[in-house]
């Protein structure tokens, strides 16, 4: 079973917690869920979507191609109408004039009178979605009480007569749609009920940082980055930290700067405008071996660019910022189980070492809503490094501790401020041991050479690519990092269907990288493809820097959306009908070209 | 028993010889003795600049930043160890021009932190160019026709801006200084010292001289000075502009008594966020949320 729904609406519609609500009731039904928004950067006004992918089966990303489509707005239904399934559905708002628009015959149209419903029920014009959702749930019957159930609970601190009323509006819907025998025919019934959790990418970031010891985060509010502080801020007397709304995001990471000097485990989070922003203090970090954590959630740039969708084009961005030469690691989550366990990790690493360490996520993983298993927290184990504990021994008079003393591993001891003689300070000039400023030549090189020698260990902390699908022998390979691991998964199933021998190589530990680990993953590999949600195939750049690997396709997407399964095993099948030959770039753009932004523009 | 020499270091200051900041840092030292302050105890912040290396003249913990950057790191400091004494320095171009934006935001949350500012009205370490406390008609190498800015007022923008302690200093008057600063560090929340901090290489205008015909101590000249006085304090504040800069009053401008931002936090009210155990913390319930 792998059945698709879409609630589309206008933004204010309520349609992000419509779709949240249906992820968690088919949840806990024992199905996997995908939540899949999209919605133009407009507050008002905008077309807003969720969907919503239910199966039996694993499932790892959204599917092109929708079932049951529910449209609150006429745009809902004048979008969507390409991308439906055969045989599809749509249940509309019984007001939108359908009168102008091009049906397709095998696509059955319901409408409902959601206002009516909802107002007779004593509910308001708000409520509508919750109408059109219980609609839904009836149309493949799902049974009533999963609903009933999941609202009770999740309003449960709006008390009992918001409670009532969403009930009765969610019933009217459901009841409708069972007394006018609207059926879709196929039916979802619950297999195994267990509370499974839901969560998206960056509350999987929040809940593996803080999990990893995070006290201190600060940011300035940036898509698709935010939703981290809100959760972390909603959450942070829960927890025991302290989540700060800072005045921009150079003093986000300053504030980060000074609470991790302070001994405090320290993460910021942003999209590209604001590490922009935060590049001269990156290096801050790495010249005052200040331990920090910055999770970097990529939309596409450059500038404003598109806030609200997704691309992987920081990549380089992130490898390159701030000014001079210094060691730093890249993680790249492609999941929400990753991303959990690798931004826990990243702090880690950055105490360890002493040094930055990014969390690249980006709009895809970061706010699509995944059903997963609970994390295993036994798992996290947090390891500090050379951090002091208790006083040091006395120092002579008038000298300061040796916090930047030149070591084999480039990793020196760091006392906190508290801790009786180990003062020093930190600076953002080249010093010496003692962190006093110095332009010494021999020192300079020395404080070069100590900081870049933690790589060395590093590297062995890096873990090797994940491998998918055929291990021995493939006749084609594709290549992914971080979150584009989702679609290619379910791409490697859709191929073989057909009968390719398809391997799957999914890169999170992205810098510094192994070569010995890339060439492993790679033998027998047959035809390879690196699957890129950016322009310039920038992962592929660095494989052939770091690794001397060469790629032999370039499979890029850089539109605004990420790939669909469907997009990557097409073309793949497309060059295998070409015995894998041809030129090196592979671009896809989406056929329908939908401009959310601005409906006005279609005449609607 | 903490002494003044305890928080001596061995490396000689790099300033110019007569340059303002030695008597800041002795005045620091001073008040950080008179306080009894352990050396492990004190965190002292800067930016970038002359005045920004005095962190490594003082032998306590120290933080030297990014050019405009120390308030936020301080800030991130006092966050996470609210049991640590944290004071800020920094010049005028460090903290009124390239950080003003925290100047301003940082005010407003009241952390109990200390900001010194050495106000040389010039860029000293970049070798003199105009800074936002310029006087209008001096000569810079970036005004060779002398500066037509409306100088920013450090002081009035924090009576306004929600700092609850608000003083000046001169650098050529050490004693009072000292107890300045003494009284910023003790007073719960955010106190600004703006010291008139004679550039003697770079800038010939506001020179010693000039301050010593010019400041008057506000304490003394005007015993009825009230600081819990908002309006009282911002006419004290403009009267180097109403006088053209004829008569500078030095002392406490304003003093107001307001929770601070730690106060509102009750996840550090016991212990500070370092003291709090890193391992452990169960997330499954917000799992189920
Ligand atoms: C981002 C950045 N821009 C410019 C500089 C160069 N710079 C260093 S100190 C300084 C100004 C110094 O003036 P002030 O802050 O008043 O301190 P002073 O040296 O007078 O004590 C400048 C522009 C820098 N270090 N960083």
């Amino acid at each position: 079973m792998d059945f698709v729904f879409k609630i589309a609406g206008q933004a204010g519609a309520g349609v992000m917690i419509t779709g949240r609500m249906m992820v968690k009731c088919f949840t806990r039904g024992g199905y996997n869920v995908i939540g899949y928004p999209e919605y133009p950067s407009l507050v008002r006004g905008g077309h807003n979507t969720v969907q919503v992918r239910v199966s039996d089966a694993q499932i790892n990303s959204p599917r092109r191609e929708c079932d049951l489509v529910i449209a609150l707005n006429k745009d809902a239904i004048f979008y969507h109408m390409e991308s439906m399934a055969q045989g599809g559905m749509i249940i509309y708002d019984q007001l939108i004039d359908t009168g102008r628009f091009k049906l397709r015959p095998d696509v059955r149209m319901h409408a409902l009178p959601l206002s009516k419903l909802t107002l007779d029920v004593g509910g308001t014009e708000q409520m509508k979605n919750t109408a059109a959702l219980g609609a839904a749930l009836a149309a493949v019957d799902y049974p009533f009480e999963m609903l009933e159930t999941l609202i009770r609970e999740e309003l449960a601190r709006k008390g009992e007569e918001v409670i009532k009323v969403n009930i009765s509006a969610a019933k009217a819907g459901y009841d409708f749609v069972k007394t006018n025998g609207i059926s879709f025919g196929s039916q979802i019934k619950p297999v195994h009920p267990e509370r499974r959790p839901i969560i998206t990418g960056n509350e999987a970031i929040a809940l593996g940082a803080v999990r990893g010891g995070m006290k201190f985060y600060a940011a300035y509010p940036m898509t698709p980055a935010s939703s981290i502080l809100h959760y972390l801020i909603d959450k942070e007397r829960q927890f025991g930290i302290i989540a700060k709304q800072t005045e921009d995001e150079i003093a986000a990471i300053n504030y980060a700067i000074g609470a991790a000097f302070a001994g405090a485990r320290s993460m910021v989070g942003t999209s590209g405008g604001g590490f922009a922003l935060m590049v001269e203090a990156l290096g801050l970090a790495a010249m005052s071996e200040t331990p920090l954590v910055v999770a970097l959630v990529q939309r596409n740039g450059p500038s404003t660019g598109l806030p609200t969708w997704t691309e992987q084009g920081d990549l380089r961005f992130a490898l390159h910022a701030s000014q001079g030469d210094f060691p730093r690691v890249i993680l790249a989550p492609g999941d929400v189980q990753e991303a959990f366990f690798l931004t826990a990790k990243a702090h880690n690493l950055s105490e360890k070492y002493q040094i930055p360490v990014l969390v690249l996520s980006d709009k895809f993983l970061s706010e699509t809503v995944f059903s997963t298993e609970r994390f295993d927290q036994s798992k996290v184990i947090i390891e500090r490094g050379k951090l002091v504990k208790g006083p040091l021994p006395a120092l002579a008079p008038m000298a300061r501790w040796k916090r930047y003393a030149i070591t084999e591993d480039g990793v020196s001891e760091r006392a906190l401020p508290g801790t009786p003689n180990g003062m020093h300070v930190a600076t953002s000039y080249e010093h010496d041991e003692t962190g006093f400023s110095s332009e010494s030549f021999v020192m300079r090189a020395k404080q070069v050479d100590k900081r870049a020698s933690k790589m060395k260990k590093l590297l062995k902390e890096m873990e090797p690519p994940d491998v998918f699908g055929e291990k021995e022998n493939a006749e084609v390979t594709l290549l992914t990092w971080g979150s584009m691991k989702l679609p290619a998964l379910d791409a490697l199933a859709l191929l073989a269907k057909k009968g390719v021998k398809a391997r799957l190589v999914s890169f999170t530990h992205v810098y510094p990288l192994n070569p010995r680990h890339v060439k492993k993953a790679l033998r027998n590999s047959g035809a390879t493809i690196m699957v890129e949600n950016n322009s310039t195939a920038q992962f592929a750049g660095m494989l052939r820097e770091y690794a001397g690997v060469k790629v032999d396709f370039h499979m890029l997407k850089y539109d605004g959306r990420q790939f669909f399964a469907e997009q990557i095993a097409e073309e793949t099948l497309k060059l295998r009908e070409s015995g894998y030959k041809g030129g090196q770039r592979v671009e896809v753009v989406e056929k329908e070209d939908m401009e959310y932004y601005n409906p006005q523009r279609h005449g609607l | 028993m903490v002494a003044i020499a305890d928080y001596n270091v061995r490396e000689k200051s790099q300033w110019c010889p007569g340059c303002g900041n030695f008597a800041i840092v002795g005045a620091l030292k001073g008040a950080l003795a008179e306080l009894q302050i352990p050396q492990h105890q004190a965190v002292i912040v800067s930016g970038i600049g002359c005045s920004s290396k005095l962190p490594h003249y003082v032998n306590t913990y120290g933080f030297e930043s990014l050019h405009g950057r120390g308030l936020p790191v301080a800030s991130g400091i006092k966050l996470a160890n609210n049991r640590l004494t944290v004071i800020d320095v920094g010049g005028d171009g460090d903290g009124y021009g390239i950080g003003s934006g925290h100047f301003l935001h940082i005010m407003r949350r009241n952390y109990d932190l200390t900001y010194i500012v050495h106000d040389n009205q010039i860029y000293g370490l970049t070798t003199g160019q105009a800074s936002p406390t310029s006087q209008i008609g001096m000569k810079t190498k970036t005004t060779p026709h002398g500066v037509v800015e409306t100088p920013f007022n450090p002081l009035s923008t924090a009576i306004n801006g929600g700092a609850t302690f608000v003083a000046r200093a001169f650098a050529g008057d050490m004693a009072h200084m000292k107890e300045i600063f003494r009284q910023a560090i003790s007073h719960r929340g955010f106190a600004l010292v703006d010291v008139f901090q004679p550039c003697v290489t770079f800038n010939k205008l506001n020179t010693y001289d000039f301050f010593t015909k010019r400041v008057y101590k506000l304490e003394e000249q005007d015993p009825k000075h009230d600081t819990g006085n908002r309006m009282l304090a911002l006419e004290k504040a403009y009267e180097q502009v109403k006088t053209n800069y004829e008569r500078l009053p030095i002392g406490v401008f304003f003093k107001e008594d307001r929770p601070t931002y730690e106060d509102t936090l009750p996840q550090i009210k016991d212990k500070a966020l370092v003291e709090q155990p890193l391992a452990g913390l169960d997330i499954s319930k917000a799992l189920d949320d």
